[in-house]
């Protein structure tokens, strides 16, 4: 027994231990890869890899220009010190870019800063892209035609089986008559489907009832549940002017939603970015993961941004995006009563953003929806916010520790939505 | 109050039987099913069962489909957003409203940087925070589709460079040859475009600069000359005046300084039980004026003898105070004089005698009885004039003879418009037409500009710099609070009038640049409080007016920089009054003017068998804004009359000379043609109690065919009374002695809603006088009873329901009947505020009007049975004359109403699809999108405070008039608020809107809600501040506190006795009048009437 069990214990602890060991390598390792995600998400707002400048200048052939990996390190850290240092080639660069000076990167661990020089040195060639235009639309055309559709799915059954029916109907008639040959009795006459169906019927009443009030039942619900699905628009995805992906910038760079969308805790409106906010990250990277230049080219042509001079030279052309959660006029909802006094986070009514390529609505958007959440929600700030404090106070005692939903707060009165 | 009766029409008080049916009817008119239909021969032909049946499942189908699509919607962000702009959210900037006559800081609510709102500025010390309805009707002629676009040169587009090139050479030609250049503008009170126009004098010499008023106070500022030596017009202080004799001074709604006067004048009108006080207020006047429906005491005179009654006035106070007295005639009402007189000289140097007379004479006896009075320095200021009345009639009627002799060769319009304003005897289109160049500054090609050879337009105020000095150290800005609309690259575009100027003399800075300048070389020095222009300059700009110098002692100090540099024109050596009249005979030292002469030159007035005086409406004023459709729709507060001018004339009269006596308001009247020295017009007659017999009484304003497209789509409005206008010994005098008025025999229909939604003889006002007041606060308000079971309670403690659970906050509004002097300013804020519809005259005569709040007015006889005791007048007698307005001078009262959101709401009960119910905050909700169109809300509303849309008035062509159905009109639209569709019912949200937002921001800032926080459009725009708003279960809220004191005093709930515990409530109307009104009903043994009731 002894030998038995210690043996997977010691398999145990070899993989615990393995996976500590990798863990700290891991963590100690500062890969080329990560030497990418740090440039990405420190220095690719100013700098390019390539010879052209942004706001600071191409680093390619960095590694010739540069006096060493130490001084680019030291430089990367604490530039305005490095100059102050009086270091010769420092001053020399902060001159020529007209002496606007680089931000500080402090926080940059040794190993981190290893990475990023050696990903800067050395950084991958561009891949070729496929040419082909527009895949995000193709993207997304592409699921609704690989599901099968389920009516028509349904309807091939149900026709299959009355064919299948038919069929041995048909087999069963002749080899009946076939048997009845052999046996010598009289041979059937065919019988037609319907009449056959009417004899069953008049000998099964009961079965028959069932299964009428069945079809009839169906399709007076599906006709009910269809007739409350007009204007209900769950899944609506459009195609949007650029190919914009949520997943890349929310989720795989983990921008914060409210950078773009700066007006949900503000306005009532969460906000669409305007251009001026795409180009802050923008100026500096022209090229994204799946569809190369061309989707962020036109962010470019909206801008009127000249990507080859680096300067603004063009006419401005407002991007017209396709709204994804329409609301009728007639309700009036507000961002920030939900996100700002509510804490609600954006995923509960938009879905996990994170990962989706195209913005979709994923909730019905329906006022039965709304009041369903009015009625189990509590605000959470409700105990803390002064405002709330007599409110509260006398809500407390009148339901007396049942929770505090919105609903009960007047959340649900026709004024709070309609006027 | 029994015997008090209050009417709101004649039709009312005749009670016809055919007024009690209509009054029945909450829908006044039969339901145009066949309107709805659309197409007639459908009707004729029949719509049988099946039919309709197929018509019902295909639209059900139809619709059906039509809904399955999804709509795509375009969310089009901005490419680089304005720092300042997050959408959704408002800014407001502060600004200046000047149109030549109104002057109103304020503060200009802009969403998405389109202007939506107008509110007043709290900062500023000359409107307080104030505004009329013209200053918030005026962001929606900021969307005016008939504004140019562009310079045009005859009629034809043209470019600002060819304009600029052409008119530059054709000036220099003419200032080469020394021809005459004239600039023809209202009053100008910005020191910057003074400056701009000495520029231009400068560049051509021979430019004269003449400043004509559409209405003109040139009489004051010309009396002010022989007796000040100071030709200005002074400033009023009503808020120091414990006595207040007006004599055809409309001071409420349009003299001088209305807005200004209005807040000062409601300071006087607050009574409490702590400060049982009020200003009494004599008004002597020819038509019922909004100011003279507010007095205290109003004796009708005729035209002819309003300077007789200064003269008259003079004496009467000479005789108390001492001093020597005028030549003077009896009249009717001197028994009224020497009572005013009484109280004048009682409150000496408290006390303030105003005349709207613009004839020099009558205005030099005014300033004798405020001298004798002590009144200057305290209640009227001399030395701290108001300058947004500088017009000089006898300058505008000499440049009027020059140009028909020929002598000019170019004018240049500036923001007036005389061939529409000037008096018929000055026939300016013919002098115009003789000058050789003629430019015109107009936005619009009006009744001057068309006959102009150059329109270069002036860009609209919101989109323009200017500076402003409304008053003597008193200085404000305006700024741009929207981008041009007319511009580059779609437009050629509009230019403000000053950069055009600046241009043509040769002067490149930016105007804005040149206000700056003015300001730092003139304005800077005079204050004390910033070190540096730029801070100076930002906290002016954002405060939008401020005040300089700390007081007078101060500013007296320095009058290089203030008076000699705004009052007289800027550039005096280079812009020289046309008229150059001696100086020294203007600068005659007080002792100098002799009364005797004048007063005899008064009493030399001969009156005529019919005399007319012109006034201006509360809505559409001296006429700017005619195009404005809001301001055609407000009901006029004392005829209630809409969409027209008219003929006011005693009931007595009309009866007399056979016209109709207009049994129903908004039914036929009769037309009559009314000449003046030739100049014949045919208008409608409308009876006006109140009228002084002998007197009619004409609007101008009205019958504008160049305003723009409005007239287009309604056809002329009214008919142009200016013509009439006489001058007199150099001034412009706004009546006529001898007028002829024939009945045209014809038939014509008006838009009053005058009897719309009657409350059918309830007691709706309650009304005491201060005598009564100060012994029981409580006068006037009795208690409704109810006979119960156990015995007669009050209406108030009985209860049949369960009353709410307000656990938050319990939103309440109280209207001040005593400060509410009825000017409409809040029916227009609402209007624009919350996207109300305008239907147009034939639907308002239909009695389909959309507006949320009206402002009822009651009329009342003086007569009750104590006086009928005190002056032996017998019963039938006096019922008689109770029931006489044309003997009698009847007491107006003012009452705002709006949805009373009452807590037990009638309406709520019987909306089959709860599309209205009630909130745990205390107001009655209507949710549009629910409504299916039943109507019963409304057939139950006691208050007939609902509006039902019977038309899609946003879209259908009949009614293209609406600003909502024009592309830019609609930029006017609240975006917080939904324009509601045909077949919705609608009503007072208490802008609910406003209270969200409020809310929110306190739940943002974690704070509890501040008092005051939330305002309700028609509270902040009441020049009165009658009305309060608030939280009721805050105990620090003023209106809780308001509440509570008032509770045993004036606060009283229409119509308590039925039940349904309104929100809303009133207090009581005192005034300061001697005629004893009876106490109310005691409470006990007087239950006989109220029995019913308590069936009900």
């Amino acid at each position: 027994m002894d030998t038995m069990c210690n043996k997977p214990r010691k398999q145990i602890l070899a993989i615990i231990s393995f996976l500590f060991l990798s863990f700290i390598f891991s963590a100690n390792n500062v890969s080329a890869a990560d030497g990418a995600k740090i440039f990405k998400q420190n220095c690719a707002v100013c700098h390019s890899l390539g010879t052209n400048k942004l706001t600071g200048p191409g680093l390619a052939g960095i590694a010739t220009r540069a006096p060493g990996d130490e001084w680019l390190k030291k430089w990367i850290k604490n530039n305005d010190a490095l100059r102050k240092s009086g270091d010769a080639y420092a001053i020399k660069v902060y001159n020529d870019n007209n002496q606007v000076p680089m931000s500080a990167f402090e926080f940059l661990s040794d190993e981190e800063l290893t990475a990023l020089v050696e990903y800067i040195k050395a950084p991958p060639a561009p891949e070729e892209k496929k040419k082909d235009g527009a895949p995000a639309a193709d993207g997304d055309a592409a699921p609704a035609e690989q599901g099968m559709n389920p009516l028509a799915l349904l309807i091939g059954i149900v026709a299959f089986l009355i064919i299948i029916i038919a069929v041995l109907r048909g087999v069963r008639f002749s080899l009946k008559n076939l048997q009845n040959e052999k046996q010598g009795l009289p041979l059937e006459e065919q019988v037609g489907p319907w009449t056959e169906l009417k004899t069953w019927m008049g000998a099964n009443k009961t079965k028959t009832g069932l299964v009428i009030l069945f079809i009839v039942g169906g399709l007076a619900s599906s006709g009910w549940y269809a007739l409350k699905g007009i204007g209900v628009y769950e899944g609506y995805h459009p195609v949007q002017p650029i190919a914009y992906s949520h997943k890349i910038h929310a989720g795989d760079n983990a921008i914060d939603c409210q950078y773009c969308h700066s007006g949900v805790e503000k306005s009532k409106t969460a906000g669409i970015p305007t251009v001026n906010v795409c180009m802050n990250c923008h100026k500096g990277i022209s090229e994204g993961p799946t569809t190369g230049k061309t989707e962020i080219a036109k962010i470019y042509e909206a801008a009127g941004w000249d990507p080859d001079k680096g300067a603004y030279t063009k006419p401005e052309k407002p991007i017209k995006w396709v709204k994804v959660h329409n609301l009728p006029d007639f309700v009036f909802f507000s961002h920030q009563q939900h996100v700002k006094v509510g804490k609600q986070d954006c995923a509960n009514c938009h879905g996990d953003l994170k990962t989706m390529t195209t913005a979709q609505q994923v909730q019905p958007l329906t006022m039965a929806w709304c009041i369903d959440c009015h009625n189990k929600t509590e605000v959470p700030t409700m105990k803390d916010n002064p405002y709330y404090e007599s409110l509260h106070k006398k809500l407390a005692e009148k339901y007396k520790g049942e929770p505090i939903t919105v609903s009960k707060m007047g959340g649900i009165e026709c004024a709070k939505c309609h006027y | 109050m029994a015997t008090k009766k209050y009417w709101k029409g004649l039709e009312e008080l005749n009670n016809s039987p055919e007024f009690v049916q209509k009054a029945q009817n909450e829908f006044a008119e039969q339901i145009p099913v066949e309107k709805f239909l659309g197409n007639e021969n459908q009707e004729s032909n029949g719509t049988n069962r099946r039919d309709f049946l197929k018509f019902l499942g295909f639209s059900v189908t139809a619709a059906s489909l039509a809904a399955c699509e999804t709509p795509v919607n375009k969310a089009i962000p901005y490419v680089v957003k304005p720092e300042e702009i997050t959408p959704g959210v408002a800014n407001w900037y502060a600004s200046t409203y000047y149109d030549g006559s109104d002057y109103a800081s304020i503060i200009v609510k802009t969403r998405e940087g389109r202007p939506i709102k107008i509110e007043g500025n709290d900062f500023s010390k000359v409107t307080m925070g104030g505004t009329n309805a013209r200053v918030q009707a005026s962001v929606l002629s900021l969307y005016d589709s008939s504004r140019l676009t562009g310079p045009t040169v005859n009629g034809a587009p043209a470019t600002w460079a060819n304009v600029d090139k052409e008119i530059g050479g054709k000036l220099a030609a003419i200032a080469a040859k020394g021809g005459a250049i004239r600039i023809l503008s209202s009053s100008i009170i910005s020191p910057s475009t003074k400056g701009v126009i000495a520029e231009f004098a400068a560049k051509y010499p021979t430019t004269k600069h003449v400043t004509y008023d559409t209405v003109s106070y040139s009489g004051i500022s010309k009396a002010n000359a022989q007796t000040f030596g100071q030709e200005v017009v002074p400033s009023y202080n009503f808020a120091k005046a414990d006595v207040i004799v007006s004599i055809a001074a409309d001071f409420l709604a349009n003299w001088v300084s209305p807005i200004e006067f209005s807040k000062q004048y409601a300071k006087t009108r607050k009574v409490s039980k702590d400060h049982a006080k009020m200003s009494k207020h004599y008004q002597f006047e020819s038509n019922l004026s909004l100011t003279g429906a507010n007095a205290d005491e109003r004796v009708p005179v005729k035209v002819s003898e309003q300077g007789k009654v200064a003269v008259n006035l003079y004496n009467a106070v000479a005789k108390i105070v001492g001093g020597n007295s005028l030549p003077s005639s009896a009249l009717a009402c001197d028994a009224e004089i020497a009572k005013a007189a009484k109280a004048l000289a009682e409150s000496k140097g408290k006390s303030i005698v105003v005349s709207g007379s613009n004839d020099i004479n009558v205005q030099l006896v005014v300033n004798g009885i405020n001298q004798m009075l002590d009144n200057y320095g305290k209640t009227i200021d001399i030395e701290n004039p108001t300058y947004t009345h500088q017009g000089d009639d006898a300058a505008f009627a000499e440049l009027v003879a020059e140009m028909a002799a020929g002598k000019v060769d170019a004018i240049i319009t500036y923001n007036t418009n005389p061939v529409y304003t000037a008096p018929a005897s000055l026939k300016f289109a013919d002098a115009y037409n003789k000058v050789g160049l003629r430019i015109s500054f107009a936005d619009r090609a009006d009744e001057t500009a068309s006959l102009a050879n150059y329109i270069c337009p002036d860009s609209h105020y919101l989109e323009s710099w200017n500076d402003f000095n409304p008053k003597k150290a008193h200085y404000s800005l305006a700024q741009p609070t929207i981008a041009p609309l007319f511009a580059q690259p779609r437009h050629e575009g509009t230019r403000q009038a000053q950069q055009t100027l600046l241009n043509w003399a040769g002067n490149t800075s930016d105007y804005l640049a040149y206000i700056q300048k003015t300001w730092m070389e003139k304005v800077f020095p005079m204050q004390g409080k910033y070190m540096m222009f730029t801070e100076f300059w930002n906290n002016s700009l954002h405060n939008g007016a401020i005040e300089v110098g700390k007081g007078e002692g101060e500013v007296l100090a320095t009058p290089v920089l203030d008076s000699a540099a705004v009052a007289a024109p800027l550039a005096a050596a280079a812009v020289k009054p046309v008229k150059e009249a001696p100086k020294a005979e203007e600068v005659k030292p007080a002792a100098v003017v002799n009364l005797n002469d004048v007063a005899s030159k008064i009493n030399a007035v001969k009156g005529g068998a019919l005399e007319l005086a012109l006034y201006e409406k509360v809505g559409i004023g001296n006429g700017n804004q005619a195009n404005n459709p809001w301001l055609q729709e407000l009901p006029d507060p004392i005829s209630k009359i809409t969409w027209d001018n008219y003929i006011t004339m005693a009931p007595a009269q009309m009866a007399k000379e056979g016209y109709l006596m207009m049994e129903r308001q908004d039914r036929e009247a009769s037309l009559a043609t009314v000449t003046v020295n030739g100049t014949t017009i045919k208008l409608p007659v409308v009876p006006q109690p109140g009228q002084a017999e002998g007197t009619i009484g004409i609007a101008v304003g009205y019958g504008r065919e160049k305003a723009g497209s409005l007239s287009a789509k309604t056809g002329v409005i009214g008919q142009n009374a200016y013509p009439f206008v006489q001058v007199v010994d150099g001034t412009m005098m706004y009546a006529a002695l001898n007028v002829s008025v024939a009945n045209a025999n014809e038939t014509t229909e008006i838009a009053g809603t005058q009897i719309h939604h009657t409350l059918m003889g309830r007691e709706i006002v309650k009304e005491t006088n201060l005598e009564n007041y100060k012994k029981n606060p409580k006068s006037g308000n009795h208690d409704e009873m109810l006979v119960t079971h156990s015995g007669v309670k009050k209406a108030s403690t009985i209860d049949l329901w369960d009353s709410f659970d307000r656990p938050g906050h319990s939103w309440g509004m109280t209207i001040d009947l005593n400060s509410c002097i009825g000017c409409g300013s809040c029916v227009v804020s609402c209007t624009a505020e919350n996207n109300v519809a305008v239907v147009g005259k034939a639907e308002v005569i239909k009695t389909r009007e959309m507006h949320w709040l009206r402002i009822d007015r009651y009329y009342s006889s003086d007569m009750n049975k104590e006086v009928a005791k005190e002056e032996g007048v017998g019963a039938i007698d006096m019922y008689l004359e109770m029931e006489n307005p044309a003997a009698a001078n009847p007491k107006v009262v003012f009452q705002p109403i709006m949805c009373q959101h009452c807590n037990h709401a009638p309406c709520e009960n019987v909306c089959p699809v709860l599309a209205t119910n009630h909130s745990s905050d205390g107001l009655n909700m209507m949710t549009y999108n629910r409504c299916v169109g039943t109507r019963y809300c409304a057939n139950n509303c006691p208050f007939k405070v609902r509006r039902f849309n019977w038309f899609n008035y946003n879209g259908n062509t009949d009614f293209a008039f609406n600003p909502t159905q024009d592309d830019l009109g609609r930029m006017v639209l609240n975006p917080d608020v939904v324009v509601r569709s045909r077949g919705v019912m609608e009503k007072c949200s208490m802008c609910v809107q406003r209270i969200q937002e409020g809310k929110l921001e306190a739940k943002k800032s974690e704070a509890p809600l501040k008092d005051g926080a939330i305002k309700t459009a028609c509270q902040q725009s009441c020049p009165t501040n009658a009305i309060y708003f608030g939280d009721l279960n805050d105990e620090n809220s003023e209106i809780a506190k308001l509440r509570k004191e008032e509770a045993e005093g004036r606060n009283y709930f229409i119509l308590e006795e039925i039940g349904i515990k309104p929100t809303v409530s009133y207090l009581t109307k005192v005034r300061n009048c001697e005629t004893t009104i009876e106490e109310g009903r005691k409470t006990s043994g007087h239950t006989e009437a109220k029995e019913e009731k308590e069936h009900a």
